[in-house]
């Protein structure tokens, strides 16, 4: 009898659950946001019993959150962070204008849906979120990665022309260099 | 401190041919208006002869009624603490300015600042083409008659669910049965 299908199938959720206590997140603040993630990092809240670290470097890190409003000029920044990441990746928005542009409603530069550009695995509310809400928003990605729903990085993979054609139309000057997975 | 501000305007409207010029005692400021053309001499005067050695900052105000630009020299005297603004008209449809920052360099940040948000030309500024903005190819956004609504509905698309918005005051009030008056609600948004 073959079991490699059931091996496969016990090393994926093993390494799930292994996965998702082990969240690096990346030192990058996009908006005003960035100032909750010291409070949910150090000793009140805590955020390492939960396995949430800060990582240095994009090529270290799991998980990128867009803090707060983002800028087409930020955008093209994020985008080369995101792709630098490696598997597996996933994106948090956080605050009310990663969701929908917030107040910046009607702003020249800033982008009103995140996730036209990007795969966003969950979104934390609130102008700004509290360290609790991005607690929660941490616990509801790792309920996510659990049960191996967490697939933003593998729909991005293949779904590139659609976020490509996104990202291209707001994005003048393209000198991006061309990938190929 | 009132003849002292007195004193200060009349020695800069005796060397100078002034528009307009005004003090106010309470914020010991006194406030000239010129042409551009004298802009390069007045600043030099005022920065080296009376002593306002500090330029706090530099502003652009639209008036988009008027037609004009209206460029603003804050200067400081760290010594007498007292200020001086200097303020000039552009013509809005061909803002053009002399290049002034060899009285201080900082200016060229501002210059650099005013040519991309109101698109206003320094003659002989030597500076890098873009600013904060990247790849604009719209016009400069903080002119007045620059629609940003029309322009952020146009490029990127707004998320569906934002359409029936409400007042946050109107809708609290009209919850809590709060009377608003007639004349907070024009700025009670």
């Amino acid at each position: 009898m073959d079991y490699g299908i059931y091996q496969d199938k016990l090393t994926r959720i093993v390494s799930d659950i292994a996965r998702s206590h082990s969240l690096w997140v990346l030192a990058y603040g996009t908006g005003c946001g960035a100032i909750e993630v010291p409070a949910t990092m150090t000793s009140r809240y805590d955020a390492e019993r939960l396995g949430v670290r800060g990582a240095a470097t994009p090529r270290q890190a799991d998980v990128l959150m867009i803090t707060g409003y983002l800028t087409v000029k930020t955008l093209k920044r994020v985008i080369r962070v995101y792709e630098q990441m490696q598997d597996p990746k996933y994106v948090i928005g956080f605050g009310s204008c990663a969701i929908n542009g917030g107040m910046y409603w009607d702003s020249y530069n800033t982008i009103k849906q995140l996730d036209l550009y990007l795969p966003v695995d969950v979104y934390i509310s609130g102008c700004m979120p509290r360290p609790e809400a991005v607690l929660e928003g941490f616990a509801k990605l790792q309920e996510q990665i659990k049960a191996g729903e967490a697939i933003g990085a593998t729909k991005y993979k293949e779904n590139l022309d659609y976020y490509r054609g996104n990202q291209k139309k707001i994005i003048k000057n393209w000198n991006f260099p061309d990938y190929n997975w | 401190m009132e003849t002292f501000l007195g004193k200060i305007k009349d020695r800069i409207s005796v060397n100078f041919d002034l528009e307009k010029s005004s003090i106010d005692i309470e914020k010991k400021r006194v406030d000239v208006q010129i042409r551009k053309e004298q802009i390069p001499s007045i600043l030099r005067y005022i920065k080296e002869n009376m002593n306002f050695r500090h330029l706090m900052h530099a502003s652009v105000v639209d008036w988009l009624e008027e037609g004009k630009f209206e460029v603003i020299f804050m200067l400081w005297a760290p010594k007498e603490k007292i200020r001086v603004f200097v303020r000039t008209k552009l013509d809005r449809e061909n803002p053009v300015m002399e290049n002034l920052d060899m009285i201080w360099p900082q200016l060229n940040t501002y210059e650099r600042e005013f040519k991309e948000m109101y698109g206003i030309e320094f003659t002989g500024l030597v500076a890098p083409e873009e600013f904060i903005l990247e790849d604009w190819d719209g016009p400069p956004p903080m002119r007045r008659d620059f629609d940003t609504e029309a322009y952020a509905k146009d490029v990127f698309s707004e998320r569906i669910g934002r359409e029936d918005a409400q007042d946050v005051r109107e809708t609290i009030a009209k919850r809590s049965g709060e009377v608003i008056p007639d004349f907070a609600k024009k700025h009670s948004r």
